[in-house]
């Protein structure tokens, strides 16, 4: 292996356990993986995070040794919080496998320096799970005048939990308790600290409580709305609220909950369900979710609604496709057109809803366009089956403008 | 020639953590130690296994923090002896665990490591790496907590974000837009109602 290794083969070295078993090897194998990441694009960003995170977490001695290593390199200014973001991605793999990396990732994080609010979170971070009694003593540190850094408290797995907490369907809070919750989700997600030679300088608690009354009247809606009536009286409130991002995160949690029950749409009487709707409101102001989304939009779209006539599928599929024309005009163009080109390349989509995609899209957009929307999205205008019915005897019609627009602007690679 | 004692610890050890070779399966051996159990590993930790060096190490991690505390001195002792180990993966290991048991957090100075391979290894690595990060600094994800943050709390994280590439103009307000001012007066109308009844 050190040979096949020392030669620069490290993709040919396809055994992690015997390649783990030295560390110079494991070394290159971790350099040539975590440099795919750094250079992959959007397509296959996901696929080098799964491959590098399995590689990482093939041993408790890779994943510490890995993860010490990330840590120094996300301290960089320019490029680490991707490094970051790695390292966060290879610790939810590590838990999703079951393993507790509490105790390393709490060595990692500075929160030795804090043991109270450090053995607050380790016990519930280790059993995945929020309780009361650790809840109390993190708000109390917290709602004292020298409170620890507000950094422990941003650990995804942290607010992933206190985000269900408020927002899952079903999950029951204790009244008494419930505003501590919400207090620290708050705090993680509004109070921003000013940081010189290490010393914190300022703590601006300037919007806390706005995100606190924010997070509370959401939760609020969000728990007790049992009909789309009742949701609709508030709905009104929440577009005022969602603006608050951790608010947007919360009310996507609920709405992905409530939308993927199975007979959902069986039961919606509605062209377009509210909950949907307020998807479109979400995309509007945290465009940080916009992946979140479309993952949503793209489950529901290949979801089976067998129960569903044919065309009432249909145009629920419309309906759907109608949120990723927002989303596009929101700002996330190359995902969703390079989606339903792929829908169209697998043939297993009817081509009345590519054409309606593509209608709906011309509709909205003029010139200058990027060289990168037309090479994704042209072939699909020019195919015949898809926009063949569309095109006018005369000489102007959308699909006959754009492609003599492109054609004439742009040199298209085929 | 290892003591009685010392073979016994040692034996014990094999038992207990040699038998999968899964590092993450570390046998619990915790509620067996004591500070004289943890001398006699320090004395008996040269002749271990590798793999049995590595999982006692890596157990520290199930340590509770009073333990630590309590047995502060024996596990530095023995981290002492394993930063110079002969295998490279102990004396790594060992490092990065070198200021667990006063601090609780990890070392992250493996820059300036007392073993030269060691430090060899992690700079290599680190160094090599640093240019590619900084390379593609600007393109890449953002951290998992971004899409909770508020905008000044998002931008002491990670600084002002370049505006995203603008594929197109737009020339129309997609159909959302009209949903949207329709729930809108659904919902005014609906509030009134409720006001009324």
């Amino acid at each position: 292996i050190k040979l096949i290794s020392d030669a620069g083969f490290q993709g040919e070295i396809t055994s992690i356990s015997t390649a783990a078993q030295q560390i110079e090897v494991f070394s290159r194998i971790l350099k040539t993986s975590v440099g795919q990441y750094s250079e992959s694009n959007d397509d296959d960003r996901q696929k080098h995070i799964q491959e590098c995170a399995r590689m990482i977490c093939h041993g408790q001695h890779t994943f510490v040794y890995s993860e010490v290593l990330l840590n120094v390199l996300s301290q960089e200014p320019k490029g680490g919080p991707s490094i970051k973001r790695l390292s966060q991605e290879i610790t939810r793999h590590a838990i999703q496998s079951g393993h507790n990396v509490t105790a390393i990732i709490m060595g990692l994080n500075g929160s030795a320096a804090h043991p109270r609010a450090s053995q607050a979170l380790s016990s519930m971070l280790s059993r995945n799970a929020l309780n009361p009694a650790d809840i109390t003593n993190l708000y109390k540190l917290y709602s004292a005048t020298d409170p620890p850094p507000v950094e422990l408290i941003r650990l995804p797995q942290f607010m992933e939990l206190l985000l269900d907490s408020l927002f899952k369907p079903g999950v029951k809070l204790n009244p008494e308790h419930k505003s501590k919750y919400n207090y620290l989700l708050a705090y993680a997600a509004s109070v921003a600290e000013v940081y010189k030679k290490n010393q914190r300088k300022n703590t601006n608690r300037d919007e806390l409580k706005a995100t606190m009354q924010a997070l509370e009247k959401a939760h609020q809606v969000c728990t007790t709305a049992k009909g789309s009536t009742e949701l609709i009286a508030e709905l009104g409130t929440l577009y005022q609220y969602i603006r608050f991002p951790v608010v947007s995160m919360g009310v996507f949690r609920w709405v992905e909950a409530t939308v993927l029950e199975p007979s959902y749409f069986k039961l919606s009487t509605e062209h377009t369900p509210v909950h949907l709707a307020l998807l479109d409101e979400v995309a509007a102001v945290n465009p940080l979710l916009h992946p979140n989304i479309l993952d949503l939009l793209v489950r529901l779209f290949e979801s089976r609604q067998d129960e569903l006539e044919i065309l009432v599928q249909l145009e629920m599929r419309k309906m759907l496709l109608d949120r990723m024309v927002n989303l596009l005009t929101r700002g996330y163009v190359v995902p969703i057109v390079k989606y339903i080109k792929q829908c169209w390349q697998r043939g297993d989509t009817d081509i009345s809803l590519i054409r309606y995609f593509v209608t709906e899209v011309l509709e909205s957009i003029a010139p200058p366009y990027t060289s990168e929307f037309v090479q994704l999205f042209l072939p699909m205008v020019e195919n015949e089956e898809i926009t063949g019915t569309m095109r006018g005897d005369g000489d102007s019609d959308l699909v006959s403008d754009f492609i003599v627009y492109c054609k004439a602007n742009y040199v298209v690679v085929s | 020639m290892a003591s009685h004692r010392e073979t016994d610890t040692s034996l014990w050890l094999h038992n207990k953590l040699g038998i999968s070779t899964d590092s993450w399966a570390g046998g619990s051996i915790c509620s067996q130690l004591n500070p004289e159990v943890l001398k006699n590993i320090q004395e008996c930790f040269v002749e271990l296994q590798t793999q049995v060096k590595l999982k006692f190490l890596l157990s520290f991690f199930q340590f509770s923090r009073r333990n630590l505390e309590e047995w502060k001195t024996e596990l530095e002792e023995i981290l002492e002896v394993a930063v110079v180990d002969g295998d490279p993966w102990v004396a790594m290991v060992a490092e990065i665990l070198k200021t667990y048991p006063a601090t609780g957090a990890l070392n992250m100075e493996i820059g300036s490591a007392t073993d030269e391979y060691t430090r060899k290894i992690f700079n290599d690595l680190a160094n090599d790496l640093r240019k590619l990060v900084k390379k593609h600094g600007e393109t890449g994800m953002l951290p998992l907590e971004c899409p909770y943050l508020n905008k000044t709390a998002l931008f002491t994280v990670v600084g002002q974000q370049s505006h995203p590439i603008k594929h197109f103009t737009l020339k129309r307000k997609p159909k959302s837009a009209a949903l949207r001012a329709e729930l809108l007066q659904k919902s005014t109308d609906a509030q009134n109602n409720l006001k009324k009844n």
